[in-house]
């Protein structure tokens, strides 16, 4: 069993929090002495890993820094250097890679990140609205004291509620956050479905170094990491990305090809674009309708593989979550997926509006995309870029995800059937730009103890 | 014979460069420059030759030295590689070669050791045979079309793909219309031609689907 | 980029191996050629569409004429061309991931190989035994060798439908295309331009 040091893991890194309110405060840090004040003084407030015993608090805070803000604070040179290619470089410059061009390029992205000043990312979360609110006033009020840092943007994200109810559904009422990896060490259940394939076809807890720098990985080795090794254990790596959603585009174009999918059945074609029912039923599970007794049990709803599957028919071979993570879809008893999965804590932004409601592309509504994992180039960046927008893994060619990849009103989807007429073989084409990417940036989260050397300027390069 | 697989040739080819006396680079400079300007798409000389799956040509100035406690060592000559995978038969494939993209043949090879020129193509053939090594291991992933068929079979499911999308939920008598017609224009569609047309695009220039 | 041409990656790789290693590789070769399944591996990963292992003894370099000078080698060479899909180190993580056995066995003999697992040591190994294309050509660059495989499988299926399709009646023809429609539909994947090399 891997040992591993919880109260220097920021916690954000260790577990989903399933709290319902978030603000993602994005921050330029000015002169590298107030800056390192300014870090000093917030990490009394972070966030680890250690378990919440006597009850959860109302609010959590965590930090992670762009490379620009690693500058920034001081760093030495050589330290700067060591840091993986991709994270110095940071994301715009991966737009090439990413397929982040037409409507994602990063000529079109917010404001907040045109000019390369987003140095710290400042997450917190919270149980309530109020908690929010003191918990960002507070981290505030000490980038002012310190005169260390300054807000540039506050980015509000939230739990869709429905009839008052938190529910993990995103925008285009798809429900959300099933199947994120299970690590050894991390503190929940083995869930089956979330870890790897065993050779007997069981399910285990991947290892620790794919998603924790200092620790052993898949490969056999500890991960590529920047130096010192204090620096960089119990870190690692956040790809932060505003996604907006079109939801106007999205039901439109859902209800136009429902028409014309045999079925004729808007929930059906749904649930192939995405691989499950909207409800969280994978397909695999259940192709016929929605089952909520296996969305409620977490040892079913995302204990399954695509073996028995290989054509499609029940969950097409370019859906959403097949493509993100094809368990055992590329044979070889999954060993090709292992070191290719990213945990997810991202969440929407923005009004909800109810089905048949009028919506409007334009508002501001999406989902804030955050993956964690031990190498961006090796994980988050390798399933942007050959499995969402390029296919030739999913033997789909260059069709690339419908619901998130760079269409440009062209390119297809297609979703496999039988010759059962309730399941039939369908093509949707002309596939409009669901998501636009609206700004992002690569980030490093430090553990704790990485946190008081930079905060202290005692990081030496070797 | 390890130099086929099924019905595609692995040829291998080390001829060496000339080397002059004062044991320069020029003789292998001029191939890489030359070959630098070449056309790699259907312009390419190599696509004339008929039955190039895929082709390549490599300067070899020297073996490696991998580190102590491994021995250095260098080689005399410098080698120019060239590993062609090609549908058929060697002999009728070099002496192609020679017919087909005499220019570029000569251009490249007449910096290599004894080559005869490329009027003769049999003297051609004998000369590339001298400087074959056999292939140890071949492994062919697809081996029984030829480049023709490959491209006739990419050209056909792309037409497929958009014949199945425009009939979709039509009535069966208009698409089994449809589909005789479809049939008929695939068949006397003109074979595409090898090389395609954008192997120097960069992917801004050619998102995100034709 | 030279190494590249459309979807189709070259890489050339020479590495030495002592004189009396190399009988013990050609068996293993042999061994390979003759048992199939233990091809099935490299074919089921799918993206090569070419690939060879090329030993050339220390006097097996072709001599041509008096005035060129002789090899006076130690080593002989095991030379490595393959034309593959994927970026490289895509390929490489796939290979060290799946294959390691395979590869050990043909490189264990050449000095200095580190062993497939871990990667990051491989992949030194690798970029310093890899040397580059001049010049690449790709008759089909924008098809990787999945989507050519799935061509086939639908020139064999259109093929088929084709002797009947025509002569079938409507309720016949009917059923006869969605089963035709099964049939292909795995294989519909566009071809184009590949992702940018990594």
């Amino acid at each position: 069993m891997t040992e591993i040091d919880v109260s220097d893991i920021q916690g954000f890194a260790l577990r989903g929090y399933n709290f319902p309110f978030a603000r993602y405060l994005l921050l330029e840090l000015l002169d590298p002495k107030p800056a390192q004040r300014f870090a000093g003084h917030v990490i009394p407030h972070v966030t680890t890993g250690v378990k919440w015993d006597s009850g959860k608090p109302a609010s959590t805070v965590n930090i992670a820094f762009t490379h620009p803000g690693l500058i920034q604070l001081g760093l030495p040179e050589e330290t700067l250097l060591s840091f993986p290619v991709e994270f110095q470089q940071g994301m715009k410059a991966r737009a090439e890679i990413l397929g982040d061009t037409g409507k994602d390029a990063p000529e079109r992205w917010d404001d907040a990140w045109q000019e390369d000043r987003v140095h710290v990312w400042l997450g917190v979360n919270s149980r309530s609205q109020e908690a929010l609110e003191h918990r960002c006033s507070e981290m505030l009020r000490i980038a002012d004291e310190t005169k260390g840092a300054r807000l540039l943007y506050a980015q509000d994200a939230s739990s869709i509620f429905i009839d008052k109810q938190q529910t993990s559904k995103e925008h285009f009422g798809y429900t959300d956050g099933f199947g994120n990896p299970d690590f050894k060490g991390a503190q929940r259940d083995c869930v089956p479905g979330q870890g790897k394939l065993t050779a007997d076809g069981r399910w285990e807890a991947l290892a620790t170094g794919e998603f924790l720098l200092g620790y052993a990985d898949e490969s056999g080795e500890l991960p590529v990491a920047p130096i010192p090794h204090l620096l960089a254990r119990n870190g690692t790596f956040m790809a932060y990305r505003k996604m907006h959603q079109n939801v106007a585009t999205f039901r439109r174009y859902l209800d136009e090809q429902a028409k014309r999918y045999a079925p004729g059945t808007k929930e059906q074609l749904a649930a192939k674009f995405l691989g499950r029912w909207r409800d969280g039923t994978p397909l695999e599970l259940s192709p016929d309708r929605p089952d909520q007794s296996i969305v409620k049990d977490p040892n079913r709803n995302t204990d399954f593989t695509y073996g028995a599957d290989q054509g499609g028919a029940r969950c097409p071979l370019g859906a959403h979550i097949r493509r993100a993570n094809p368990r055992d879809a590329f044979g070889f008893n999954g060993k090709l997926v292992n070191r290719r999965r990213i945990m997810r804590r991202g969440m929407p932004y923005g009004t909800y509006v109810p089905e048949g409601q009028p919506v409007n592309d334009k508002d501001e509504r999406g989902i804030v995309f955050i993956a964690l994992n031990a190498s961006l180039f090796r994980q988050f960046e390798f399933v942007q870029q050959q499995w969402i927008q390029y296919g030739n893994d999913s033997l789909q060619g260059n069709d690339n995800d419908l619901l998130t990849g760079n269409h440009g009103g062209k390119g297809k989807f297609v979703v496999q059937g039988t010759t059962d007429p309730r399941n039939p073989p369908f093509i949707c084409g002309a596939l409009p730009d669901f998501v636009e990417l609206r700004g992002g940036d690569y980030f490093f989260m430090p553990g704790l103890t990485a946190l008081h050397m930079m905060a202290a300027g005692t990081v030496d390069p070797r | 014979m390890a130099n086929q697989n099924g019905q595609i040739y692995g040829l291998t080819i080390l001829s060496p460069i000339i080397q002059g006396d004062s044991k320069d680079l020029a003789h292998a400079s001029a191939i890489r420059w030359y070959l630098a300007r070449q056309p790699r798409d259907r312009r390419s000389p190599l696509a004339r030759v008929t039955g190039t799956h895929q082709a390549r040509l490599v300067v070899m100035d020297d073996v490696v030295y991998v580190g102590a406690p491994a021995c250095e060592e260098h080689l005399q000559s410098r080698y120019l590689v060239f590993e062609t995978n090609f549908d058929g038969d060697l002999d009728a494939y070099l002496m192609r070669m020679a017919a087909e993209a005499h220019e570029f043949v000569h251009s490249v090879w007449q910096h290599c050791v004894a080559y005869p020129g490329v009027d003769d193509p049999h003297a051609f053939a004998a000369y590339m045979k001298k400087c074959q090594v056999n292939t140890t291991f071949y492994f062919a992933d697809v081996n029984n079309k030829t480049v023709k068929q490959n491209l006739q079979a990419l050209q056909l499911q792309s037409a497929l793909a958009r014949f199945i999308e425009r009939h979709q939920g039509e009535e069966p008598a208009v698409i089994q219309k449809a589909f005789g017609e479809f049939l008929e224009t695939m068949r006397r569609a003109p074979a595409p031609e090898p090389g395609g047309d954008d192997a120097h695009r960069t992917p801004q220039e050619n998102r995100p689907h034709d | 980029m030279t190494n590249i041409n459309g979807k189709a990656y070259a890489m050339n790789a020479i590495t030495p191996m002592k004189w009396w290693k190399t009988p013990l590789l050609r068996i293993f070769f042999f061994v390979l050629g003759l048992v199939k399944p233990l091809q099935a591996d490299l074919k089921n990963l799918s993206f090569i569409h070419f690939a060879r292992w090329v030993i050339v003894p220390r006097n097996g370099f072709p001599h041509l004429s008096e005035k060129q000078p002789a090899e006076n080698l130690r080593y002989d060479y095991l030379l490595f061309f393959s034309n593959f899909n994927g970026t490289w180190n895509q390929y490489i993580d796939a290979f060290s991931a799946v294959l390691s056995i395979g590869l050990n066995l043909i490189w264990w003999w050449s000095e200095k190989y580190p062993g497939a697992v871990p990667v990051t040591p491989f992949k030194e190994y690798i970029g310093r035994v890899q040397f580059d294309t001049d010049y690449y050509y790709n008759s089909y660059p924008r098809a990787a060798t999945n989507d050519i495989k799935a061509a086939l499988r639908v020139q064999d299926a259109v093929d088929e439908f084709a002797k009947t399709s025509q002569s079938l009646t409507l309720g016949d023809f009917e059923k006869a295309y969605v089963e035709f429609l099964v049939k292909v539909q795995p294989d519909l994947g566009s071809t184009g331009m590949a992702p940018v090399g990594t």
